[in-house]
């Protein structure tokens, strides 16, 4: 059969147009909008140039979104990507034996939930003189340790990032079981002939084969990291204070609480470019491709 | 052939699915369709609503009413995207001040002024200390009342008795009586600023007693804004002095728990609003039926404001200038807001409108005080969260929130509001609907 040259671009094309309109054109367009003053009930707008990208560097907050966010990041790496590998290797070893499938539910069940109703949840655990959290330590006899938690500048980011640990380590679990439980057996059993224990298997075989998807999750997180917004929007609001102020939720208040469209896009330029750099970085680093 | 055959099949079907889809709009479109949106999805307040505008629509069988609402911040998002598109709802909820003003600047609200002028038996019916909040220097009426609402401090009769005082006049007074509070083992005020506008109301209410009405005009006004005056820090010392008799980890608790803790009697005195009445007890309902509590106004500061002002403005209902029904509009506001809807209002949700005389059937005698209270006041104070430009709000209420966690003084906190106030300056001078 005969095919014209044009052909396979024609099927390409409706694809193409809907990526290009509901992505490139709206990124390109936050990019024009971030050098221009304008309001979202005004169809007036005004060229500031670099005006907002200079208020948003010279901010106050800059520096404290920005240690939020990498907080953020590095935690979640740690205790997402790191633990959740581990508990994933442990649910696939005999260790988890008949009750690796429990396990897997209950840890997974916490990303099921949505993410308003965790952080409306975690506002009463932390609640200083209701909440459960103060109230089991009182029970414990560790009232000394009972803190104002959301209400503390200090702690406040720290109970937000502790309260998404709790929430993704699950997923980031199944995500690597999954592609655990892609490893050939073939490996693993010949690994085991050769005298290799469970450590070594996970670290010499597993780990390596499953390369790809831990670059995968890694990415995932970070990226979360960087747009996070639902948690602290739904728990401190950026408070007390603006201590635990993030990007996504400056972003946010600048565009619908403060009608400051620009600032705002200026802002999402800022995560654009950190995610992708980042994103960059990490593919180049593990030579994604080649096993 | 066949493919053929059934691709003109699919075309015809389709064409036909328009016609049809086209006929029932047009048979639609005779009924005239307002689109109303509030911001009361709460019960009973939203029952109330809707039962309202269903009997309205029963009565005038060529109105449609559609009603669409949502929760206090997201409606405030919500609104400012629509407001200036085609999409724009014929009457919504808007606050009086700055908010409304903007789109007012856009050319964006309908002037009620011809409306209230060609009905005078109207404009008599309506209270003046509550109207003149929904008009502009230049006599322009943009808005009517739905809910009156005032500031005031809430106390336990029970509590206060035990401790042996009396309501405080001065603030020295309610230093004084919050001392003995403690000293008898009570909370002395409930408070809870994890959202930071309650602070704002402690914050506005003091400002405009240490300021005074001429400065307090000039900085509330983003262009104009410097918030120099000594006064602005005075009023955070007068509230520094209160934190220590404040329920601890204030930051952490959010303003309905802060409420909640008082109902269950565990703060002496509440800072709250008269709507809030309903919330604190009901006697219909059999909320919190052992709680004996009343009303005081916010003590007396010593300074060159005016502490006659009540802080609390009403919220209403403005139309837009983009409705295809303006006379349809007005028409049902006249109704919904006016002496009937408003009694039976009273009566239900405990909320009045700004109609006179609508107490009749109201028995919660804490209903009949704040009545008293709003309607004899000389002038109503803005909420001083509302009055500001949004980002000095923002650095007024973060930098207010750090002050209650003890991180800032009240110098340390002016001198953010004020970088703020010069940053505003050229914001709101620059903005492209000041041109």
């Amino acid at each position: 059969m005969k095919t014209r040259k044009s052909t396979p671009y024609l099927y390409m094309l409706p694809g193409c147009l809907m990526v290009l309109f509901f992505v490139y054109i709206p990124v390109i367009a936050n990019c024009v909008y971030s050098f221009f003053r304008l309001s979202s009930y005004s169809a007036d707008m005004k060229f500031v140039g670099f005006d907002n990208y200079v208020r948003f560097f010279t901010n106050d907050t800059f520096w404290i979104m920005i240690r939020n966010n990498v907080l953020y990041c590095v935690i979640s790496l740690i205790v997402q990507v790191g633990f959740g590998t581990v508990i994933a290797l442990l649910l696939e070893s005999s260790v988890a034996g008949r009750f690796r499938n429990v396990f897997r539910n209950i840890y997974y069940i916490p990303a099921l939930i949505s993410l308003t109703a965790v952080g409306l949840m975690f506002t009463y655990v932390y609640e200083p003189n209701l909440g459960l959290l103060n109230s089991a330590l009182k029970a414990l006899g560790l009232s000394g340790w009972t803190q104002a938690w959301l209400g503390d500048s200090k702690l406040a980011i720290y109970c937000i990032i502790a309260m998404s640990q709790w929430q993704f380590t699950g997923y980031i679990t199944l995500l690597m079981v999954v592609a655990f439980q892609n490893v050939p057996n073939d490996y693993i059993e010949a690994a085991a002939i050769d005298g290799a224990g469970p450590v070594r298997r996970a670290v010499s075989i597993i780990l390596p084969l499953a390369k790809e998807q831990f670059l995968v999750c890694t990415i995932i997180t970070v990226i979360g990291a960087f747009k996070l917004f639902t948690e602290v929007y739904s728990t401190t609001a950026g408070g007390p204070g603006n201590s635990s102020q993030v990007l996504g939720l400056f972003l946010y208040q600048n565009a619908f609480l403060h009608d400051d469209l620009g600032m705002a896009a200026a802002t999402g330029v800022f995560i654009f470019v950190i995610t992708m750099v980042l994103s960059i970085i990490q593919l180049r680093v593990s030579r994604s491709g080649e096993v | 052939m066949k493919k053929r055959f059934f691709a003109a099949a699919l075309a015809t079907v389709m064409a036909m699915s328009m016609a049809m889809g086209a006929a029932t709009v047009s048979a639609e479109s005779e009924k005239k369709t307002i689109k109303f949106f509030h911001r009361f999805p709460d019960e009973p307040y939203n029952s109330f609503i809707e039962s309202k505008i269903a009997e309205y629509e029963e009565a005038h069988p060529d109105i449609d009413i559609v009603v669409e609402s949502a929760q206090n911040d997201p409606y405030k998002e919500k609104l400012k995207v629509v407001v200036g598109g085609d999409d724009c709802p014929d009457i919504f909820f808007s606050w009086c001040g700055e908010f409304t003003e903007r789109f007012i600047r856009e050319n964006l609200i309908l002037d009620l002024t011809p409306y209230l002028d060609a009905d005078p038996e109207w404009k008599d019916s309506l209270m003046e200390n509550q109207m003149v909040n929904y008009t502009l220097d230049n006599g322009m009426v943009y808005g009517i009342p739905f809910r009156l609402d005032c500031k005031l401090f809430f106390y336990n009769i029970d509590q206060f008795e035990e401790a042996g005082v009396e309501v405080p006049t001065t603030f020295d007074e309610l230093l004084d009586v919050c001392q003995k509070l403690q000293d008898a083992g009570f909370t002395p005020i409930a408070y809870g600023n994890q959202e930071k506008w309650p602070s704002a109301h402690y914050i506005g209410t003091l400002n405009q007693m240490t300021v005074s009405d001429e400065v307090r005009a000039v900085d509330y006004v983003p262009t104009t804004g410097t918030f120099t005056d000594e006064g602005y820090q005075k009023a955070l010392e007068y509230y520094q002095q209160l934190i220590p008799y404040f329920n601890e980890n204030s930051n952490g608790i959010a303003a309905d728990m802060a409420r909640s803790n008082f109902c269950m009697g565990m703060g002496s005195m509440y800072y709250a609003e008269a709507i809030e009445i309903p919330y604190i007890s009901d006697p219909t309902t059999g909320l919190n039926p052992d709680l004996h509590y009343g009303m005081f106004k916010f003590p007396e500061v010593e300074g060159p404001g005016n502490p006659n002002i009540l802080t609390g403005v009403p919220e209403g209902f403005v139309v837009s200038s983009k409705t295809q029904y303006p006379d349809e509009c007005v028409e049902f506001l006249k109704w919904f807001l006016g002496k009937e809807v408003g009694t039976e209002q009273a009566q239900t949700i405990g909320w009045f409108n700004a109609s006179i005389g609508t107490t009749e059937g109201v028995e919660d005698q804490s209903l009949l005080d704040a009545y008293e209270v709003i309607t004899s006041a000389e002038e109503m104070g803005p909420w001083f969260d509302n009055a500001l430009y949004s980002t000095v709000c923002d650095t007024y209420l973060t930098a207010t929130s750090d002050l209650t966690n003890g991180d800032l003084t009240p110098a340390e906190v002016m001198e953010k509001v004020q970088a703020s106030a010069l940053e505003a300056q050229t914001l709101a001078a620059s903005a492209p609907e000041e041109e």
